[in-house]
């Protein structure tokens, strides 16, 4: 029998270089994401190690800026935003809608070349030295103060922003247009629903970001802005700005994971999500509120008071939707039969952590209370529980989902549960004593602290050390399982979705034939 | 097999003007930040931004709209006749010529305008800074466009009116360029230009 | 012989809104010459660009960019409008 698939194709690295193969391009972007992941980790893990003791004693003041903004670059453009969306959705989307390929296929290997620009010139900059202005490059540091290596990794940003608009408008036509005949809009996953909103904040925001990077880049350049001063301009347009996409990007981190959480927990409690159509609407409520809530970085930035207050109700309003999700993934599992398979360990993760991660942000949305917590290790614990917590977990659990069709092959299941325990053990136990120092007072962005903070501090780093073991265990038995794992059936999960009617790997093209739709997603029995 | 993920060229035409307009959308935002920046520095320093406005080449300026909007007339008709099969090549020509003309003048006026701006200071360098800037990013995105419909000009063969997606899609990003334009010139040549 | 009138339309505009820049009005010369440019805009989208026979979908493309950004200008000026009468009490006078 001489069946091939994907993988076997070409085995050049000339036919992986020049793919036109969505999948192909998202185990590209995989690859890519990952060495970015243990890169940006490498610099959270100098950090921890700094944090053990109240003395600046391991870096300077100056090398611990630097780290804490290569930290949150990378980790933010170079593998958050892409995560979900380039890898499993370049992966999924074509496959979940029952089409050959995504709808512009070159134009998606264009992305991921731009991606890997981006991240050369931002490696360039690391190399040559570093960045100290934080990944939020606030003016007028980042234009007039900063002596280090600005320019470079504005550029780099600047080129990966459009790898993300590409991908983003690719998403969003394949999705319009390369449906298969049944599939209407209501039919579709919500993993579909996730990423077209995705999308279209890819394509809303992320230039915004761009231009506002370049006029940082051509202000320091030229040493005339529209920022500066001197000449009539206002550093807060900067954050204006900056925070308009800022903002929205974080929902491009974590819509994604709400949909694969909404592809897991369905499939291992044997019941369909309760609600679809409220998590449809909820998915684009959160993408559309998502856009008018950015002031609330700035509240005290000296902004208008009036203004505080609009964002603040506002930023209230957006957990509306976040929460209507919450509540539906629980009630999909209310009398079903659950399975603790190893993506929904992640998948759970996920929903808890960013329960708590979201309602940290209700505090933070609190114009009174954001005073004494903002530029605290509150907000640090805030988001690392919603983009770790949330998004990094539904990522890992995403892949062991789908890592049966993306390979052929299955994971060791014990293992892989003991990863997902290990790193939810170990992320909690980092990030939860951050919420008591932020809490207590300790300030973000500092390689030294008081005494008396030091042993929330000893926590956190230790608990970093076990996450990283987490993080390490699926690279070690994941690569394995490609040499050894057990082959893959079509539908290990019995898990519904027109991507497991198809073989495992799937075949370049997908489908054999045309797949039909009659019938909703998640048409799961919850007897068998 | 088909190999395309399409099943058809009207399928594909239609995935291909979707991909143009929203990547129309993506350009409208990236120009924002641009036009946010402009209209602060309008209303925080008005005469620092008339000062600036008075230094600009109108007869120049006024030319050049004349020239791009032509320009677009001659694209415009060019899709028309991709959509006939008919000749498109003399209507590609003429579009990439008012384009190079446009940005020879445009060039013209940066050189005559480079002292005033490189002596200005406090808000007229502010005024400068975003008319380099923004005519600046204009004229990139024009010079793209004109390399494009020369390219589309060296392929003209291969469209047909059973196919010629290409064209209209092309058409879409020249008359985005345009359109751009129509609101940059009353912005930095039309301010108070009574007083001029 | 639509796109011929268009041009004309077109080429009226930028009279009318040449001309009208030399009529002293005050804060009225940026209103009309926004107006003309966006009725400029209007005719190159709907005529030129063929957004008059077009569908839902791209009529939504084409209206979504600039939506975006009156959100943008909208939402800021909240605090760029309300400065002086609202100004936060770290901030400087």
């Amino acid at each position: 029998m001489t069946v091939t698939n994907y993988l076997t194709e070409g085995f050049t690295l000339r036919s992986w270089l020049t793919t036109r193969d969505h999948k192909r391009i998202a185990i590209l972007y995989a690859v890519a994401i990952t060495a970015f992941f243990f890169l940006g980790g490498a610099a959270a893990s100098l950090m921890r190690l700094e944090l053990v003791t109240p003395q600046g004693d391991l870096v300077s003041a100056e090398t611990y800026n630097k780290l804490f903004t290569i930290h949150g670059v990378i980790m933010v453009w170079f593998f958050l935003i892409p995560s979900i969306p380039s890898v499993l959705g370049n992966f999924l989307v074509p496959l979940m809608i029952g089409a050959r390929d995504m709808a512009f296929p070159r134009l998606n290997l264009t992305s991921w070349y731009l991606f890997v620009l981006g991240g050369l010139f931002t490696v360039a900059a690391l190399i040559a030295g570093g960045v100290d202005t934080g990944w939020t490059f606030y003016v007028p540091y980042s234009t007039a103060y900063s002596q280090t290596n600005v320019i470079l990794v504005l550029v780099g940003v600047f080129i990966a922003g459009f790898s993300s608009i590409l991908t983003g408008l690719n998403i969003i036509v394949t999705v319009h247009k390369l449906r298969a005949p049944g599939l209407t809009w209501f039919r579709l996953p919500l993993f579909i629903w996730a990423s077209y909103a995705t999308s279209l904040i890819l394509l809303l925001a992320t230039p915004v970001l761009a231009m506002t990077l370049a006029l940082v880049a051509l202000e320091r350049f030229f040493h005339v802005g529209i920022f500066d001063p001197a000449f009539g301009g206002d550093p807060l347009l900067f954050q204006h700005l900056f925070w308009f996409y800022s903002h929205p990007a974080v929902y491009i981190m974590v819509l994604p994971a709400m949909g694969v959480a909404s592809e897991i927990i369905p499939c291992f409690a044997r019941r369909p999500v309760f609600g679809y159509r409220f998590m449809a609407y909820a998915i684009l409520g959160i993408a559309s509120i998502g856009f008018l809530v950015w002031g609330h970085h700035m509240f005290v930035s000296g902004q208008s008071m009036y203004a505080g207050m609009v964002f603040s109700m506002l930023s209230f309003l957006v957990a509306i939707p976040s929460a209507i999700k919450v509540f539906n993934w629980t009630a999909t599992l209310y009398k079903g039969s659950i399975v603790f398979s190893a993506p929904m360990l992640y998948a759970l993760g996920f929903v808890g952590l960013f329960m708590i991660g979201g309602m940290t942000g209700l505090f933070l949305a609190a114009l009174a209370l954001d005073v004494h917590l903002t530029d605290t290790y509150f907000v640090i614990a805030h988001f690392h529980y919603i983009m770790v917590g949330g998004s990094v977990m539904a990522y890992l659990g995403a892949i062991h989902f789908w890592w049966p069709k993306i390979s052929g092959r299955m994971y060791p299941e014990m293992l892989g549960r003991i990863a997902a325990i290990t790193v939810f053990f170990g992320f909690n136990l980092t990030f939860f004593p951050q919420y008591l120092l932020g809490w207590l007072g300790m300030p973000r962005r500092y390689h030294e602290y008081p005494p008396e903070f030091q042993l929330l501090n000893l926590f956190s780093s230790a608990g970093a050390a076990v996450l990283a073991i987490g993080y390490v265990l699926p690279l070690v038995y994941l690569t394995w399982s490609l040499l050894r794992g057990a082959r893959a059936p079509a539908n290990p999960w019995h898990a519904t979705g027109l991507e497991w009617q198809t073989t495992s790997p799937p075949p370049q093209h997908n489908f054999e034939r045309e797949p039909h739709v009659t019938q909703g997603p998640y048409a799961y029995d919850p007897v068998r | 097999m088909p190999t395309t993920p399409f099943d058809s060229t009207l399928e594909r035409r239609e995935a291909d003007l979707l991909g143009m307009w929203a990547f129309l959308a993506t350009e409208v935002v990236f120009f924002g930040p641009l036009f946010f920046g402009y209209v602060h520095g309008r209303l925080v320093q008005p005469q620092a931004f008339v000062e600036g406005s008075h230094h600009m080449h109108i007869v120049l300026g006024t030319l050049n709209t004349a020239i791009l909007m032509t320009s677009s007339l001659t694209m415009a008709l060019g899709v028309r006749a991709a959509q006939k099969g008919a000749r498109v090549r003399i209507w590609l020509a003429l579009t990439a010529l008012f384009g190079l003309a446009f940005l020879g003048i445009k060039a013209t006026e940066w050189v005559l305008e480079l002292p005033d701006a490189a002596s200005a200071s406090g808000g007229e360098a502010r005024f400068y800074f975003l008319y380099y800037a923004m005519t600046g990013l204009h004229a990139i995105h024009l010079t793209l466009g004109v390399a494009l419909v020369a390219w589309l000009w060296l392929h003209a063969k291969r469209y047909s009116s059973a196919y010629h997606a290409p064209v209209e899609v092309m058409g879409l990003y020249w008359h985005f360029v345009d359109i751009v334009w129509v609101f940059l010139y009353p912005m930095f040549y039309l301010l108070e230009r009574y007083n001029a | 012989m639509t796109y011929f009138f268009t041009w004309a339309g077109l080429m009226i505009c930028l009279a009318a809104t040449l001309a009208s820049s030399y009529v002293p009005m005050g804060a009225w010369n940026s209103a009309t010459n926004m107006a003309i440019s966006v009725a400029k805009a209007l005719l190159i989208a709907l005529f030129f660009m063929h957004l008059r026979h077009a569908g839902a979908l791209l009529r939504i493309a084409a209206i979504t960019g600039l939506l975006w950004l009156a959100l943008l200008f909208g939402i800021s000026w909240t605090d760029f409008g309300t400065r002086s009468i609202s100004h936060a009490p770290w901030s400087a006078p």
